[in-house]
């Protein structure tokens, strides 16, 4: 089921929402136990024939956490069992994501004619992240325990199950145990219809509006330097407002229930750095691969190379973890390599003298957006031919078309442009403070009250009137 | 706590008046002339919605059909050579059920001759109407669900609106000159110019030798000539010429059909003897199923214009391998007015043995 579709914003989400307060006029762990249902239902209604594979991946990742927090187990035992915990998750994952891409491998170099035809579960990197956390803060000692309803809810937790934010278990579970979250809040709920109806807006009229020109650079079969760079820019913009608008509704839905969500976006292309840009990018992915995979490799605390190495390693498995595909190993090995570049830069120039500070940083924006821009032709091309084609048209000013259409495509593009540097963030517009849980506190107090909320009616008109018949997010591939 | 709901109500019920307030905008404005024609109405290059509106709100005698091969004619050359009141419909990309569907919907609505260039790869792949989510059958038929998508639409709020600003006096001249080069959909002011190449257009530059063999290197390269075939499949493609083109003509035998094999570059067939084949073979035999069955039609013209060699081998014709400069436009109207290339009913497959005799002796031109 999609946020963006009149299904779920006219039938689905009342009634859920309705269930979910009643129950909890009467109990505190009914509305737990409907809100997990409702999720499955909601996977289910989109995917039904992989909900088996979930309800196993949730007993047993529940199951392996269970025996690291209760039962008393030594220092090998616990290993042994989180190495069971992980690689099964790991093995699940493998099997329906990258089956078929090693066996695409073993055929190039063998010869041979294997074929692998294993459909992908949608949400199944996403789930199967937040679950190995688990196991591993488990490990850790760092996990008290849940009840099975509160654990279940937390990983099918509807506002996130398909593609993120990728949830914390200690953020989460301490939200759905508490009472008040069960009693409606307005204004929770408003600022919820708010947050929900700027997401809306960002994917059903911002990034469906410019995907079309994307088709420039993408579906060409030679684009001109014009049309390529216009093709990747609107991918650029596209795939910014498509993704930041599913969290918006996210954690816009989640408001709703009086859940906060963490952010996932904080306006990635004003970054000023490409060590900036992973601070502001899919925020939660960044933490998760930093705190599981790049610290527990040794981070930066074992020398400058061994640091590079763990940055390449973390980030081209990152790339894994978006497709299986030499285009996503490539795209990964590039925020490496950009990474390393940043770092070893910051190591020679330490300072920069006050009066070329403004320079640097605005130059230092300009090179980190262009190379944001170059690693994405890899991330949307359908391969690498593909990929290389785009970026020599871009490299190639000789071949320039620029007529009426690369104009109007141009012009589309310089509004989003404005957009995304000029205009403020959805947190920021709406005073959304995750660690504090509060939000929207301009609005409570009354400033600009009346323009706020005829502002969003016609945002929130113009997301339901933007609304094709199937329009998925770009997320929900990975 | 209770002024918070009392805020939700009243953003939710202004976010329901904005919804409506477009939808009427949408309805005032029309711009694709659903509703009533007006003789200051825009257009859009986007054929498979502008049609639903040309073939209610323009006067026609003659639709014309195609895919991209019939995209930049012009309606007035039409008319001229052709001494008829045409309406181009023709659709980039477009397979035989979603042409058959269109062509209908102008019949029903008074075409009494038609004018169909007819590709064999139309025939590959016809999915359903009924579900086709590049073509709003709702749309074409005026149901309560096209209507409803058309007037609660985002898009066509946007449309609406630029078009309310260009009609105050103003603005009007500044935005009809501006509105090619902006993002706006219904920007072309004469439905002439729907797909048209401009007068003034450099065909030397986009129709030329290079790019015809360029193009015929591209997809005989032995990583993409198994392109070339891609869902052909003789049965199927048959049969879907049986169901969409056959079933059409024999539905309306009032009309007049005039149907052409569109002059592609020699190196069309070429690539396909060089690169695969059987391909080939398919595109060959379903033609010559294709001039059999329409040549027994009482109401059907066929014309094959895929042997004439003056033009198909002269390679600075073409843009790719089978796209023709607007100058072989022209030729093609006038063979159609002529009627020179007609298939003979007694001899249906007779151009299709020339051609088949060209494509064998032809050799690459050295570079």
């Amino acid at each position: 089921m999609l946020f963006n579709s009149y299904p779920f914003i006219l039938l689905f989400l009342p009634i859920v929402l309705a269930g979910y307060f009643w129950l909890g006029r009467h109990s505190n762990l009914t509305p737990v136990i409907w809100l997990a249902l409702a999720s499955l239902a909601f996977y289910a209604i989109g995917s039904w024939q992989f909900s088996g594979l979930l309800l196993l991946s949730i007993a047993f990742n529940y199951g392996v956490g269970h025996l690291l927090i209760v039962a008393k187990l030594g220092a090998s035992q616990r290993k042994a069992v989180l190495a069971l915990g992980v690689a099964g998750d790991l093995l699940v994952l493998g099997i329906f994501k990258y089956a078929g891409f090693v066996t695409e491998n073993l055929n190039a170099l063998f010869g041979t004619h294997a074929a692998v035809h294993i459909l992908l579960p949608v949400g199944i990197s996403f789930y199967t992240f937040t679950q190995i956390a688990f196991l591993v803060d488990a490990w850790r000692g760092r996990v008290a325990a849940y009840a099975l309803p509160h654990y279940a809810l937390f990983v099918t937790y509807f506002p996130h199950l398909i593609a993120g934010p990728i949830l914390h278990h200690k953020d989460m579970i301490p939200q759905f145990e508490r009472e008040e979250t069960k009693r409606p809040d307005g204004h929770l709920m408003l600022c919820g219809v708010i947050i929900f109806a700027i997401g809306l807006f960002k994917k059903t009229c911002l990034a469906d509006g410019i995907q079309p020109l994307v088709a420039l650079a993408f579906e060409a079969r030679s684009p001109s330097f014009d049309q390529a760079w216009c093709g990747a820019l609107a991918y650029t913009f596209q795939l910014y407002f498509d993704f930041s608008g599913y969290s918006d509704m996210a954690i816009g839905i989640s408001l709703m229930f009086g859940i906060f969500l963490p952010v996932n976006f904080n306006s990635p292309y004003k970054a000023t750095s490409i060590v900036d840009f992973w601070r502001r990018w899919h925020m939660t992915l960044s933490q998760f691969l930093r705190d599981y995979l790049y610290i527990p490799l040794g981070g930066n605390r074992r020398g400058r190379v061994l640091r590079y190495v763990n940055l390449m390693i973390t980030m081209l498995l990152g790339g894994l973890w978006h497709g299986a595909a030499w285009t996503f190993v490539v795209w990964g090995a590039l925020h490496g390599a950009y990474l390393c570049v940043n770092h070893a830069f910051n190591a020679l120039v330490p300072g920069v003298p006050g009066v070329l500070a403004q320079p640097v940083r605005i130059a230092g924006a300009v090179l980190t957006f262009l190379a944001v821009v170059v690693a994405w032709v890899f991330f949307r091309a359908a391969s690498m031919e593909w990929a290389l084609r785009v970026l020599h048209a871009m490299a190639d000013p000789s071949n320039i078309v620029f007529d009426r259409e690369e104009i109007a495509a141009l012009v589309l593009i310089a509004v989003y442009a404005a957009l995304v540097w000029l205009a403020p963030n959805t947190q920021a517009l709406m005073g959304y403070d995750h660690d504090n849980r509060r939000v929207g506190e301009a609005l409570r107090a009354g400033r600009m009250r009346p323009l706020v909320l005829y502002g969003t009616s016609l945002v929130l008109a113009f997301g339901l009137l933007g609304i094709q018949s199937h329009s998925e997010f770009i997320y929900f591939r990975f | 706590m209770r002024g918070a709901f009392t805020y939700l109500r009243r953003l939710l019920l202004a976010s329901i008046v904005c919804v409506l307030g477009a939808a009427a905008l949408t309805y005032a404005v029309d711009p694709l002339q659903l509703f009533r024609s007006s003789p200051r109405a825009f257009y859009s290059d986007d054929t498979r919605v502008q049609n639903a509106g040309l073939i209610r709100s323009q006067p026609f005698d003659t639709a014309f059909m195609g895919t991209s091969l019939a995209i930049h004619f012009r309606q007035s050359d039409i008319d001229r050579a052709l001494d008829v009141h045409s309406l181009k419909l023709a659709m980039t990309g477009s397979n035989s059920r979603q042409q058959a569907f269109v062509l209908e919907r102008a019949i029903a609505h008074g075409a009494k001759r038609v004018i169909w260039e007819m590709d064999d790869f139309i025939f590959v792949d016809a999915a359903d109407i009924e579900t086709d989510p590049y073509l709003s059958v709702d749309l074409y038929r005026g149901t309560a669900k096209g209507i409803a998508s058309y007037l609660f639409s985002a898009a066509m709020a946007k449309e609406s609106l630029f078009t309310l600003l260009r009609s105050v006096p103003p603005l009007r001249q500044p935005l009809t000159r501006a509105a090619p080069y902006l993002p706006v959909k219904f920007a072309l002011s004469d439905v002439d110019d729907i797909y048209a190449l401009p007068r003034d257009f450099d065909i030397a530059r986009d129709y030329n030798a290079t790019k015809t063999l360029a193009s015929f290197a591209y997809i005989t390269a032995p990583s993409r000539s198994r392109f070339l075939g891609e869902s052909y499949g003789f049965e199927a493609m048959v049969r879907h010429f049986e169901q969409d083109a056959v079933g059409l003509i024999a539905r309306h035998p009032e009309v007049t059909f005039d149907i052409y094999f569109p002059p592609y570059s020699i190196l069309q067939f070429v690539a396909m003897r060089d690169a695969s084949p059987d391909t080939l073979k398919i595109v060959t035999d379903l033609t010559a199923v294709i001039a059999q069955r329409l040549t027994q039609l009482p109401n059907v013209r066929l014309h094959d214009f895929r042997g004439i060699k003056a033009v198909t081998h002269d390679l600075n014709n073409y843009g790719d391998v089978i796209h023709h400069s607007p100058v072989v436009d022209a030729m093609v109207l006038k063979w159609l007015a002529g009627g020179e290339y007609r298939v003979d009913p007694k001899t249906p497959t007779a151009s299709l043995e020339q051609l088949k005799a060209q494509v064998e002796v032809y050799r690459l031109p050295k570079p």
